[in-house]
């Protein structure tokens, strides 16, 4: 690797790397773990830094952090927990898109015990949601990515990552929605 | 409404709230919201979810040491070497510096004068683009969010209909290659912009311009610098700022 590939490196991934090790700790919920991942994908990318076309050079290391997250996971983790891909056909719940409450507008209850959960809940709420739930809501509300990036990052249709972000958003309300702490 | 509609509009307030609407749809579902308290009792839940997200959640930060032995394993430090992420940081800017010298040497003495011209420019772009705003609602409590993850710090957003000043919609403009976050309103076929710039140097007082053609106020408030441009003649223009800076 050349003198310019390490300089591509520091301008194109290590602005993210706060990003990096975010993502990485949801998708593992493990502080350690999510540095060795990062480590990991970092090198990856190192590797690949010359197949980088342009473009948005967050989403490109984001995808990498993902990837190489799920390889980790499979490795070292029991297979029951690691992600099920045909979880959006399982999850067609009647809970999935119903409109909980009874929708009796402004100040429902429901409305004011989300607004009153603190922050260990709102993390183990997020981090109890299945792994494709979770990966597009935190992409989206932690990292602030667009609906086509989050599709690029996760290797999704739009359509599937708007079915995903609407379900883990009802289950949180679900969970934070409800009286018990 | 039919369950049928019902259910067919619930996926289009996520996409709304998270300003992936174009105009046309944005409308459609701002009034379906209003006819139907079933819709808008959700986007109130989904509202609030947003915002406990945002300001409670915790914020990852990488540890230092990680950063230190990435660079390490792709041979960028030696092992031996002190450590320092300011040696990196300076090596980057120095080659940052090299490979745009001219460019980032002409654009950094841009002043107040440049500050101007930039919102001109932005303002009248935006008039120019096929839509005003990235961003489009007349409803300052999607305008505000949609600027969160974008940006660092959401504008304020205030609510000037009952002065006939209407809100449209929001944008993100580049100020001094600095993203910063515009809000537009209107009054009878008028556009006026409002920029808001991070700056701790920025006019102290109250200040009036024409450039191009374009009326600017500009004033500053808590450290932030807000730059009104619009073809509203001058006075209107001063009772907007006047009106947006004794807004709650």
């Amino acid at each position: 690797m050349s003198r310019d590939d390490q300089i591509r490196f520091s301008n194109l991934v290590l602005p993210h790397l706060t990003d990096c090790f975010a993502l990485a700790r949801w998708l593992t919920g493990s502080a350690t773990d999510a540095e060795d991942v990062v480590q990991e994908a970092c090198l990856r990318a190192y590797r690949a830094i010359n197949g980088y076309a342009g473009g948005n050079s967050r989403a490109w290391i984001l995808t990498i952090v993902r990837n190489t997250a799920y390889t980790w996971l499979r490795n070292n983790r029991p297979p029951e927990l690691v992600m099920v891909d045909d979880l959006d056909a399982a999850a067609n719940d009647s809970s999935a898109h119903s409109l909980g409450g009874d929708g009796a507008g402004a100040g429902t209850p429901e409305t004011s015990l989300i607004a009153k959960a603190d922050a260990s809940r709102l993390k183990d709420a997020i981090a109890a949601l299945p792994a494709e739930f979770r990966e597009t809501l935190v992409l989206r509300e932690v990292h602030g990515l667009d609906y086509r990036e989050i599709a690029a990052v996760t290797g999704k249709p739009v359509g599937t990552v708007m079915s995903r972000l609407a379900r883990a958003r009802q289950r949180l309300i679900s969970e934070l929605g409800t009286g018990k702490s | 409404m039919s369950d049928a509609r019902l259910d067919n509009s619930l996926p289009l307030i996520h996409a709304y709230l998270d300003g992936e609407l174009d105009t046309a749809e944005t409308l459609a579902i701002e009034q379906r919201m209003v006819e139907e308290p079933l819709l808008a009792a959700e986007r109130e839940r989904l509202e609030t979810l947003h915002r406990v997200l945002q300001e409670k959640l915790p914020r990852d930060t990488a540890p230092p040491d990680l950063r230190r032995r990435i660079e390490r394993s792709i041979g960028l430090q030696a092992a031996s070497s002190r450590p320092s992420w300011r040696a990196l940081a300076a090596s980057v800017a120095v080659v940052a510096v090299v490979a745009s010298g001219t460019t980032w040497a002409v654009l950094q003495p841009q002043r107040g004068g440049d500050i101007a011209d930039a919102v001109v420019s932005d303002h009248v772009r935006a008039l120019m683009a096929p839509q005003s705003s990235d961003v489009l609602s007349s409803d300052r409590h999607t305008v505000k969010p949609w600027f969160n993850g974008r940006i660092p710090q959401a504008p304020r957003v205030v609510d000037l209909s009952s002065q006939d000043f209407k809100l449209v919609g929001g944008r993100i403009d580049v100020v001094e290659r600095v993203p910063v976050p515009s809000l537009l309103y209107q009054r009878r076929e008028h556009l006026i912009s409002v920029t808001a710039v991070p700056k701790k140097d920025a006019a102290s007082t109250r200040t009036r311009r024409t450039v191009g053609g374009y009326n600017i106020v500009a004033w500053k408030d808590d450290e932030v610098s807000y730059w009104a441009t619009s073809d509203l003649n001058q006075k209107e223009l001063d009772e907007f700022a006047a009106a947006f800076r004794a807004a709650p």
